[in-house]
C-alpha cells in the first residue's frame, strides 16, 4: 500500500521536528494554561451576577436561582424589582444583571422551546457581561437538562461543576489547536513542493489518492494524540468533564479531520511556504473568532453568526460544549454532526480533485 | 514486453516535436530526438536552455505544449503511470526526504514500485556501499553534504532498477572529487541501462555520453558523438594569441587575411580553413606587436559549443 508507506514517512517528517511539534501542541497548552488562570479557578475572584426574578417566584425559577447560587465562582445578589436593578446599573452600581422573564417555567418545562433569559449589561463595561455569559449559559444548560424542578436541586448537587469558566474555554481551545493542523499540514505539503520532493514521488507509479491519502493519514495520530493532550492540560487546569468523553472526542476527532481537509486544499492550491502559512492564518483566526473560540457569539451580530454557522468549527465547539458542559447526549448534538461530516467529505472530495488537477499541470 | 505498433524496439526514447511554451517563452522547441536501449545520452546546454524541462516531460511531470514522446514505446501523456514504472529520476534539486534516514528513503521508493523488503534492502545495501554511504545510511539526510545528497538522490533514481534513467545534472554544485566518483558509478552502469543525462559540465558530456545533443534556447543545435562533434570542427583551425598592444589597424590587417578574428581582452583568436602559425607570428612582429604567447587549439566541445551557440558555457 503506497499511501501508508508516503504516511508514515510523513508522520517520521512531523514527529521528528520538534520546533513544528512544539509550535502545534504548545500554542493551545499555553493559552489553556493562561486563560484558566487569568479567569478561571481559584486564583481568580468570583464573579458577582445580581438576578432579577420576574416569573413570579415559580418553584421552577427559584430553582434556578439557587442553581446559581449553589455555582462555587457566582455570587448571586438577589434584586426583587427590575426597576432597583435598572437605577443601579444607571448609577453604576452595577454592571450587569440577570433578568428571569415570566414564562421561564413554562418554557423550561416543554422540551424543545427556546427559553429566554436575558443578561443586562452596562455598555461601558462589555466585560464583565461576557465573562458571566458563559457561566450562565452552562448552569442554565445544566439546569435545562432536567423538567421537574424536583430533581434539580439532586442534579445541582451531583454535579460537581468546579469551574464553568474552565469548561467553557477549554472546548474552544482544543478546536482552536486543531485548526493549527492545517498550517501544519499546508506547511508539510508546500515544503515538499519547494524542495522538489513531491516532484520526485511523481515520477513514481503512485497516484493522487497516494499523496492525499498519506498526508492525511500522518495527521490523524496527531489529532488524536493533541485532543488527549489538551483534555488532559484542561483537567488538570479544572475542567471537569459533564458528559460522555468518547462523544467529545468524537466531535474533537471529526473537526480533526475537517481541518486535514483544509490543508490538502490550502497545500494543493500553493507552492510556497512563505504565501502558505500566512493565507492559512489569515483564514484561521477570523474564523476562530467567530466561531467561539475565546468568546461567546451570541452578542455578535447576526449577520456574522450567520456565518460562523456556516462552517465547521462553529458546530464544533458547539456540540463539544454541550457534551462537556451540559451532558449532553449523542443525539442533541446530532445536527452539529451532520455540519461537521458533511463538511469532511466535501473538504476531502475538493481536495483530491485539486490534486488530481496538479499531478496533470 | 509487448510489441507496440509503430515502435522500434531498439529505442528506449522517441520524442517528436515535443515543445513546451511558458506564456510567450518557448523553454523547449519542436525536439526530434530518438535514444537507443543502453544508450547514454547527453543533453549539454547552459542554464535555461530547457534541459530540466525536457525532463520534466519525459517523467510525466509536465504536459508537453505540443508533441510528444515514448518512454520504452509508451506514450507520455497517454500512459504516464507504464512510463512511471520504467522510469528512475535523479532530480536536478536533491528532492530527499530530510527528517528520514537513508534506508527510510530508499524503503520508501521501493514500496512505492512494490519491491518486497528484502529486496529493497538488498538493493538498498549494495549501492549504499558502493557509493560510500554506508556508515552514514542511519543518519537523518538533513546532517548531510551537498555532495552525500546527491549520491543519495542516484541510489533513489536505481534502487528499484528501473530501465531508463533520467539525471538531471547529477553533479551539480560539486567539488571535483565528489564530481568524478558519480562519474565512475554512472560509466558503470552504461549498456546496462539507457541514461539520459543533463549538464553544462562539457567534460561530464564529453567523458560519459555515447551521443549528445547540445541544446540551446529550446532547440537541438547539434547532435552527435563527442568525436563527431569534434571531428566536425576540426576542418577549421583556431589560434589564440596573447598580445601587448594592439591597434584598430592590425586588427583590420588580420581580417582581411583570415576568416575569423577576435579580440578577447588581450587574447587574440583566430580561425581559418586553415592557419600557419609562422606566417601569423611573423605579421604581428611585423606591426610591432608584443607576442607573450601564441598556440594553435586543439578543437574541444567547448569550441564546438562556441562556434554553435556563439556562448560561452562556463557560468
Ligand atoms: N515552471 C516554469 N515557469 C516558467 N518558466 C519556466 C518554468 N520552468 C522553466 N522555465 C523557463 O524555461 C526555460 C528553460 O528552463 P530549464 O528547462 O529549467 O533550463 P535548464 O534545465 O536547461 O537550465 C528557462 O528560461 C526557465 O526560466
Ligand atoms: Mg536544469
Amino acid at each position: 500500500m503506497r499511501f501508508w508507506a508516503f504516511g508514515k514517512r510523513n508522520l517520521k517528517e512531523i514527529y521528528r521536528d520538534p520546533l513544528a511539534l512544539g509550535f502545534l501542541l504548545g500554542m493551545p497548552i499555553a493559552f489553556i494554561v493562561i486563560f484558566s488562570f487569568a479567569f478561571g479557578g481559584e486564583h481568580a475572584s468570583p464573579l458577582n451576577i445580581s438576578v432579577v426574578n420576574e416569573d413570579n417566584r415559580s418553584a421552577t425559577s427559584e430553582a434556578f436561582v439557587q442553581c446559581l447560587e449553589n455555582m462555587e465562582n457566582l455570587e448571586v445578589n438577589r434584586i426583587s424589582e427590575k426597576s432597583q436593578a435598572e437605577e443601579e446599573l444607571s448609577t453604576g452600581k452595577l454592571s450587569t444583571y440577570l433578568v428571569i422573564p415570566e414564562g421561564f417555567a413554562q418554557q423550561a418545562k416543554q422540551e424543545g422551546q427556546p427559553v429566554k433569559l436575558e443578561l443586562v449589561f452596562d455598555e461601558a463595561d462589555p466585560m464583565t457581561a461576557q465573562r458571566v455569559e458563559p457561566v450562565i449559559r452552562v448552569a442554565a444548560a445544566k439546569f435545562l437538562q432536567i423538567s421537574s424542578p424536583l430533581d434539580i436541586k439532586l442534579l445541582g448537587q451531583g454535579v460537581e461543576v468546579k469551574d464553568n469558566y474552565i469548561n467553557y474555554m477549554v472546548p474552544g481551545m482544543i478546536v482552536f489547536g486543531l485548526m493549527i493542523l492545517v498550517p501544519t499540514g499546508v506547511r508539510i505539503i508546500v515544503t515538499d513542493k519547494e524542495k522538489g520532493f513531491l516532484s520526485r514521488l511523481l515520477t513514481t507509479p503512485a497516484r493522487p489518492w497516494d499523496f492525499i491519502l498519506g498526508y492525511a493519514l500522518a495527521l490523524v495520530p496527531v489529532v488524536a494524540v493533541s485532543t488527549m493532550i489538551y483534555l488532559g492540560v484542561g483537567m488538570g487546569m479544572g475542567l471537569s468533564m459533564v458528559g460522555n468523553l468518547g462523544l467529545a472526542f468524537l466531535v474533537f476527532f471529526i473537526i480533526g479531520l475537517c481541518c486535514i481537509g483544509i490543508a490538502m486544499i490550502l497545500g494543493a492550491l500553493f507552492s510556497s511556504e512563505a504565501q502558505g502559512e500566512p493565507a492559512c492564518w489569515f483564514f484561521l483566526l477570523p474564523m476562530a473568532m467567530i466561531s467561539g473560540a475565546w468568546w461567546p457569539t451570541e452578542q455578535m451580530p447576526s449577520v456574522l453568526q450567520r456565518i460562523a454557522a456556516a462552517f465547521p468549527f462553529f458546530h464544533a465547539m458547539d456540540a463539544s460544549r454541550q457534551v462537556i458542559t451540559g451532558g449532553a447526549s449523542f443525539t442533541t448534538i446530532l445536527p452539529d454532526l451532520y455540519w461537521l461530516i458533511g463538511w469532511t467529505v466535501v473538504l476531502f472530495a475538493i481536495g483530491i480533485i485539486l490534486f488530481r488537477r496538479q499531478m496533470a499541470s | 514486453m509487448n510489441v507496440r505498433v509503430g515502435v522500434k524496439l531498439s529505442e528506449a526514447i522517441q520524442t517528436f516535436e515535443l515543445t513546451r511554451h511558458f506564456n510567450s517563452l518557448v523553454a523547449v522547441n519542436h525536439i526530434n530526438l530518438e535514444i537507443g536501449k543502453g544508450e547514454l545520452f547527453s543533453l549539454l546546454g547552459p542554464n535555461g536552455a530547457g534541459k530540466t524541462t525536457t525532463i520534466r516531460m519525459l517523467c510525466c511531470l509536465l504536459k508537453p505544449t505540443s508533441g510528444t514522446a515514448q518512454v520504452m514505446g509508451y506514450d507520455i501523456a497517454e500512459e504516464p503511470f507504464k512510463v512511471k514504472e520504467l522510469i528512475g529520476v535523479s532530480p536536478q534539486e536533491t528532492s530527499i526526504s530530510e527528517r528520514l534516514n537513508c534506508w527510510e528513503n530508499l524503503s520508501l521508493i521501493g514500496e512505492i514500485h512494490r519491491l518486497t523488503s528484502t529486496e529493497t534492502k538488498r538493493r538498498s545495501q549494495e549501492l549504499l556501499e558502493r557509493m560510500g554511504l554506508i556508515e552514514r545510511s542511519k543518519d537523518q539526510v538533513r546532517k548531510f553534504s551537498g555532495g552525500m545528497k546527491r549520491r543519495l538522490s542516484l541510489i533513489m533514481a536505481l534502487v528499484h532498477d528501473p530501465e531508463v534513467l533520467f539525471l538531471d545534472e547529477p553533479t551539480l554544485g560539486l567539488d571535483p572529487q565528489s564530481r568524478r566518483a558519480i562519474w565512475e558509478y554512472i560509466a558503470q552502469l552504461k549498456g546496462k541501462k539507457t541514461i539520459l543525462l543533463t549538464t553544462h559540465y562539457l567534460e561530464e558530456a564529453d567523458v560519459l555520453s555515447d551521443r549528445l545533443a547540445i541544446i540551446d534556447e529550446g532547440k537541438i543545435a547539434v547532435l552527435g558523438t563527442p568525436e563527431e562533434l569534434k571531428k566536425n570542427l576540426s576542418d577549421k583551425q583556431t589560434m589564440v594569441i596573447k598580445v601587448g598592444n594592439l591597434t584598430a589597424e592590425v586588427m583590420s590587417g588580420l581580417r582581411g587575411r583570415y576568416a575569423e578574428v577576435e579580440q578577447r581582452n588581450d587574447e587574440l583568436i583566430l580561425s581559418a580553413s586553415e592557419l600557419d602559425f609562422k606566417e601569423i607570428t611573423e605579421y604581428l612582429y611585423s606591426q610591432g606587436i608584443t607576442i607573450r604567447s601564441a598556440a594553435l587549439k586543439q578543437p574541444t566541445l567547448d569550441d564546438v559549443f562556441i562556434q554553435i551557440t556563439g556562448k560561452e558555457l562556463r557560468e
